[in-house]
């Protein structure tokens, strides 16, 4: 009952303090939900992995940025738009994915859990030295013309292209859960992820299962990594950041709860705008989610110890 | 008499060590303080991986240290000197505080916290423009002992010694045999009377001082520091590199990582301007797959192998 009455009051606080935002800064929410658009749907792949194969990967931001780079070399040479680029990008870092995980990860698997995050944090820095050594620290960035779209509402000017980010996390969130109850390989890598040996058992092959999930939440974050560069210029190090983002998205919304990280993805992108609205406030914003994520992981670890 | 020996040995190797200002130039002397700085972090780094805990913060600790230092300095109009001091004092009160929460934590989830603290350490740093400069950084008035390369090289080797002491300390005492049962299996450790919490507090709060002091060493040695010259992801990639490469869960095995990547990386910059660091990385990777155990883990199974062939031979 008590859970109850204080799950309510929350929603209800929720709900004023959205209302009073909206009415005082409406682009704070408007810029927060594309923001949260973004790091959903870089964060979903990683929570899949997690979910199913149970690694973190600490070179998921990594691997964004290759496809990032593949693509800007793709449409740059060829004049092509990014999101027609999201389809090779998809199946070469799929493949890419695939490599790393048979060559490194799949010999890890059995390792403890701590040389395995050693193992992607070392993955991760190669990647970022790699591309280092490519391409030099350099920023690189295309525009497009659609990316500056606007929508006038009263005196309100805002601008809507990131909205597709919004749409792409709702996709992933919809069509994985159609391939994870609907499909047998899904349904396949849901036994894996919940029960590696019990699988097994029943004639699962684990690690067929393993590297075929490790190269669809590569392509799906090589898609990412295409559309990235519409709205953004990238560099070596711009993928790093997300690793962290999207883990500390998963820890909030709890390992396999792939529509929590929507929500979590909200939170963390409507404060950090909130914050941005401010002058004298707006070089903190960076710190929200680090805050976040530390209040996040602690409350349920206290939570964790009670119950 | 083996004793006796290697009593001799590490006397000869602090001789060479301590003496090596005599015959080196002060771009050497540079190379052996930043090799000495590096050999610190991951020992330090070691000395909390042997409870089981992986920080990625170790460079969030340092730049703390050397920002506590640095500011100290500036702001408080305290001596250099006693300003390291400070400053390895304040990253272990830090430690503490930080500890009571984040030692909740294990495995991944205390690895990722560390690593947050350190970015939040940056951006306060990065923000705080009246105090602490901003992103433009600090820049001291003097050097500590004007910048003389010797008296800076008895310094920062000062620290190591420091460290190193500690570490040997941690291996031969009680502290050893707790760390070692947490890592092994944290139920059963409990179980058998290990307060795990105070131990991995108190590993934790030395740890942190010594990356606080090194940091503080450094920056009273350069007399600057910025938010990205002080919590530099290098601070941590490095030292986490030489430990396992050298082998972890000891005091020679990261000292050994330390000098061998050292001393590569300072040839490497010169010759990759872009991206050395990729040794790395490549190296991390090589080591968690194909030798755990790292240089000492192998050297240590070919001495066995050694001794059982010679064995059989008798």
């Amino acid at each position: 009952m008590a859970n109850k009455r204080n799950a309510a009051i929350l929603v209800a606080l929720i709900t004023v303090a959205v209302a009073a935002i909206l009415v005082w800064r409406p682009t704070v929410i408007i810029y927060g939900l594309q923001s949260a658009g973004l790091y959903a749907s870089i964060a979903i792949p990683m929570g899949l992995i997690l979910g199913i194969v149970h690694i973190v990967n600490l070179a998921h931001g990594e691997f964004m940025m290759v496809a990032a780079y593949a693509t800007y070399m793709l449409c740059s040479a060829t004049g092509m738009d990014p999101f027609l680029a999201m389809v090779p990008a998809a199946l070469v870092t799929a493949a890419f994915g695939f490599v790393i995980y048979k060559l490194t990860i799949k010999q890890a698997l059995k390792a403890p859990e701590l040389n395995q995050l050693i193992l992607t944090f070392g993955i991760g820095i190669s990647m970022t030295q790699i591309a280092n050594l490519f391409f030099t620290s350099q920023t690189r960035k295309l525009s497009f013309d659609y990316v500056s779209a606007s929508v006038d509402i009263g005196d309100l000017s805002f601008g809507i292209y990131k909205f597709v980010f919004v749409g792409i996390a709702l996709l992933m969130i919809v069509g994985l859960r159609l391939f994870l109850t609907k499909t047998t390989t899904g349904k396949a890598a849901l036994a894996v992820g919940q029960n590696p040996k019990g699988a097994a058992i029943v004639g699962i092959d684990v690690d067929k299962t393993y590297g075929f999930v490790f190269a669809l939440a590569s392509a799906l974050v090589g898609m990412m990594g295409a559309v990235f560069i519409t709205s953004s210029s990238i560099f070596p190090a711009v993928g790093s950041p997300f690793t962290m983002k999207s883990f500390c998205l998963i820890a909030m919304a709890g390992v396999g709860n792939i529509p929590g990280i929507l929500s979590a993805s909200i939170l963390l992108g409507v404060s950090e705008n909130f914050l941005k609205a401010f002058r004298g406030t707006r070089g903190w914003a960076d710190i929200v989610f680090f805050v976040l994520i530390i209040t996040v992981i602690l409350g349920r670890s206290i939570k964790g110890k009670k119950g | 008499m083996k004793l006796k020996s290697s009593y001799i040995a590490v006397a000869l190797a602090a001789v060479v060590v301590l003496a090596f200002p005599a015959f080196l130039g002060a771009y050497y002397l540079n190379v052996a303080r930043s090799v000495m700085t590096y050999m610190a972090l991951a020992i330090s780094w070691d000395m909390l991986l042997r409870s089981g805990q992986i920080s990625f913060g170790i460079a969030g600790l340092f730049g703390l240290g050397s920002y506590a230092s640095a500011l100290a300095v500036l702001r408080g109009g305290m001596d250099p000197f006693a300003s390291i001091i400070f400053a390895a004092v304040f990253a272990g009160l830090m430690a503490f505080a930080l500890g009571f929460v984040i030692l909740r934590l294990r495995s991944m989830y205390f690895s990722i916290t560390t690593l947050a603290l350190m970015e939040i350490f940056r951006i306060v740093m990065h923000n705080l423009h009246d105090f602490s400069g901003g992103p433009e950084g600090v820049v001291l008035p003097v050097v500590i002992f004007n910048g003389d390369a010797p008296a800076l090289y008895w310094l920062c080797l000062a620290g190591l010694i420091i460290t190193i002491g500690v570490s040997w300390y941690f291996e031969k005492s009680k502290m050893h045999l707790a760390l070692t049962a947490i890592r092994n299996d944290e139920t059963s450790a409990r179980s058998n009377g290990v307060d795990i919490f105070k131990y991995l507090l108190i590993a934790f709060v030395v740890t942190s001082t010594l990356q606080g002091m090194m940091g503080a060493i450094q920056v009273q040695s350069y007399g600057f520091t910025a938010p990205e010259t002080a919590f530099d992801a290098n601070f941590t990639l490095l030292p986490l590199a030489m430990a396992l490469l050298g082998g972890i869960h000891s005091t020679i095995g990261p000292m050994a990582g330390a000098i061998l990547l050292g001393i590569a990386s300072e040839w490497l910059k010169l010759q990759i301007p872009y991206g050395h660091l990729i040794v790395y990385g490549v190296i991390i990777i090589l080591v968690i797959l194909f030798m755990p155990q790292g240089l000492l883990g192998m050297a240590r199974k070919m001495i066995r192998a050694g001794r059982k062939a010679g064995a059989t031979h008798e």
